[in-house]
């Protein structure tokens, strides 16, 4: 199951996920006592990174010594390198393994809680932007703003103004988006 | 750790509407901060200057290591109470750095009422005094007070946490092996003595400074001996003499540059091993947190908006993402800190109770300490939620949050109402510090709730009697208790009371945080353990 110190599971590698110009690229750093080996495919380089003087960092890549400048800005790192500049972002795995369909695909928003509608801001038949609050309903002293959880048109209203209900009682429904 | 996606439209009128507002409010906390800090009459700093001696903010600018922070605690205490006539209740208190180390200051206001103790002056002594306790922090003294307002010595003198417990804290924090330093630089009498003489280490200024458990002209009246200040308690008697101070000290500037070195001589404590990585700043920025607290109290927002402009990288690892969603339970950094957080997303449900104790127990077995974001209305009642053992999951919250080990500091962000302030470690849930915002309100229910209750029960009982009630009167009965509700649910009220350590501005709490979050890792903690969790 185990070699050159990364876990294989079927096949596949947990590996870091690094977007740099629109192309996603694997790479997994592993250490080993004081030093540091870049796993790349099938590739597995012994790298280091040290300052340099007069600024900026030696980067060292098997036997090879490049000069670097390196700025981190939030999710993104900017490298500079042999007169060019490379913009890399780093990919969340929970969030790139996710899966997209399915997310705010529900025709139907339910009641989060017992109470009472204070307020509709639509009629039905209207097209909707995604945010855009559809309801507002009170309960235990607290106003909730029903809104819209993607885009669509409002097919059916279900309670109106002044009206009481029980917790998971459909409120609103969108049409149903085709295709979907 | 994943960055939160903020949906708030920062370009929307709403946004910019509840930006204004909230600024506002701010504002006003601020103007009143510094009026409560500087504003004195001029008859009281001319006194001071007449008798040699620095204003408490000049004492205190001097002590503190230049450049570090101070986070001062319950500024506006008393500012509700004594004609508004006692700013800060006389006593200053904060947490700052002298000499590398982290110290909280107790300092006796000579400008208000000669630094006389008012019953929230000694609450605020005690309080100051808790916190050392709790988080192991040294503490100096800067000892310049009449003593006791004796028009209200049944307030201060006789009952468990009033006087008599500063001095039982000074010894229990000397037990504990945490320092204090005394500076005398005005009278020390009664009680008051005890305050340098109780610290491992006192300095004295000669010519102002003095120690006497009965001034002269109470040794006059009940001996007869006629003796003056300095021979009865001044700097000489007690450095040559008594041994009850150490240093004798020329000035206030030589005391308060003895008392300097004297800390440097602490030791520094070993903080508690918990996770820290490199601080990195929110990604939404927290001045934005004035656009996201609504205006009106009743109007429900995503708590994930605020932990989001509160945390490193605005990055949150949220904990049961598809459970109880009316807590939402997570992990963070504050400026490096880890810390688990519980925010309201509205009223707790059986579900986001159980997910709330359960998430305390996570936290006290890693060792993380927590974070509470308070904007609760309560737990939800009805015939449904007693079925499902509403009362016996909130009793879950409360023996995880009593039996907690990791330290626990509550932000009251907006609404504290009935027994959800209980389950999110509310004061009396030993939360290691407390913050208010300047919009939030707490109180045991709504003021409109409250108004109803009470204004129902006269009805009824008017018409037990036969008599009805127009409109106008049922509103003339409304109005004053809701005028009076509304006056003791505020942020000022409870500050004024030291029901919480003082108000912040939104985007300042974060600093305040990791302040907290530091000094709360002097202490060492106990493994986890609860009593029983009713199921």
């Amino acid at each position: 199951m185990c070699g050159a110190g990364v876990s294989r599971i079927s096949g596949v590698l947990m590996q870091h996920t690094f977007v740099i110009a629109e192309t996603e690229h694997e790479a997994w750093l592993s250490r080993r006592g004081d030093a540091y080996t870049l796993h790349v495919g099938e590739h597995v380089i012994p790298v280091a990174l040290g300052s340099a003087d007069g600024g900026g960092q030696l980067l060292k890549v098997g036997a090879e010594t490049v000069r670097v400048l390196v700025a981190s800005d939030g999710d993104f790192v900017h490298v500079h390198l042999d007169g060019a500049t490379f913009t890399i972002r780093h990919v969340d795995p929970v969030q790139r393994y996710g899966s997209h369909a399915g997310a705010g695909a529900d025709d139907i928003a339910e009641a989060p809680m017992p109470g009472v509608v204070i307020a509709v801001h639509v009629k039905e038949g209207q097209p909707v932007a995604a945010g855009e609050t559809l309801m507002v309903i009170e309960s235990m002293k607290l106003e909730t703003a029903i809104k819209a959880w993607r885009e669509g048109a409002v097919a059916a209203v279900h309670v109106g103004v002044g009206q009481a209900f029980q917790r998971g009682a459909p409120l609103l429904s969108l049409a149903p988006q085709s295709g979907a | 750790m994943r960055r939160i996606e903020s949906k708030i439209d920062i370009a929307s009128e709403e946004f910019r509407l509840n930006r204004t507002h909230n600024r506002g409010l701010a504002d006003t906390l601020k103007e009143r901060q510094r009026a409560t800090r500087r504003e004195r009459p001029a008859r009281d700093l001319e006194r001071l200057s007449r008798q040699n001696k620095m204003f408490v903010r000049d004492r205190i600018e001097l002590l503190l290591d230049p450049g570090t922070p101070f986070l001062e605690l319950s500024t506006l205490a008393a500012n509700t109470e004594y004609g508004g006539e006692v700013p800060g209740a006389g006593i200053v208190s904060g947490i700052g750095i002298v000499n590398g180390r982290e110290i909280i200051i107790h300092a006796d206001d000579a400008s208000v009422k000669g630094g006389a103790w008012y019953p929230l002056s000694v609450k605020k002594i005690v309080r100051t005094l808790d916190i050392a306790i709790e988080n192991r922090l040294p503490v100096v003294h800067l000892c310049d007070s009449a003593g006791g307002f004796l028009p209200l010595q049944a307030d201060i003198f006789a009952d468990r946490y009033l006087a008599g417990r500063i001095f039982r804290n000074q010894s229990i924090l000397s037990k504990l092996g945490v320092p204090q330093v005394a500076i005398v630089l005005g009278h020390c009498t009664a009680g008051g003595a005890y305050v340098p003489a109780l610290s491992e280490y006192n300095v004295i200024v000669r010519g102002t400074g003095a120690i006497f458990l009965g001034g002269p002209p109470l040794v006059k009246a009940a001996t007869g001996e006629d003796v003056t200040v300095d021979e009865l308690g001044g700097a000489d008697v007690h450095t040559r003499i008594s041994g009850t101070a150490d240093y004798p000290a020329t000035s206030e500037e030589q005391a308060i540059a003895i008392a300097r070195e004297l800390v440097g001589q602490t030791p520094r404590p070993t903080k508690l091993d918990v996770e820290q990585v490199a601080p990195e700043p929110p990604y939404y920025d927290p001045d934005e947190l004035y656009g996201v607290i609504p205006r009106d109290i009743k109007v429900q927002f995503d708590v994930r908006e605020v932990i989001a402009r509160l945390v490193d990288g605005s990055r949150f690892h949220e904990y049961q993402p598809a459970y109880g969603n009316t807590l939402i339970c997570g992990f963070a950094h504050i400026w490096g800190f880890k810390v688990g957080i519980l925010g309201n997303n509205g009223v707790l449900f059986n579900d986001s109770s159980l997910k709330g104790a359960h998430f305390m127990q996570l936290c006290n077995q890693s060792r993380v300490p927590m974070l509470f974001l308070q904007n609760i209305t309560g737990y939800m009642v009805g015939r449904d939620y007693e079925h499902r053992g509403i009362t016996k999951d909130g009793a879950k919250m409360i023996m995880a949050v009593s039996g907690s080990e990791v330290p626990k500091i509550t932000v009251i962000c907006n609404g504290s109402f009935g027994a959800g302030n209980y389950g999110m470690a509310g004061r009396a849930f030993d939360p290691r510090f407390l913050f208010m915002w300047p919009q939030s309100q707490i109180s045991v229910m709504g003021a409109e709730q409250a108004a109803n209750v009470l204004a129902d029960i006269k009805i009824r009982q008017l018409s037990r009697e036969g008599r009805g009630l127009t409109p106008s009167e049922i509103a003339a009965i409304r109005e004053p208790i809701l005028e009076e509700y509304r006056r003791q649910s505020s942020a000022y009220y409870s500050t004024s009371q030291l029901w919480d350590d003082g108000i912040l501005a939104p985007p300042d709490t974060r600093n305040a945080l990791a302040m907290t979050i530091s000094v709360a890792l002097n202490a060492p903690i106990g493994r986890p353990h609860y009593g029983v969790f009713r199921m």
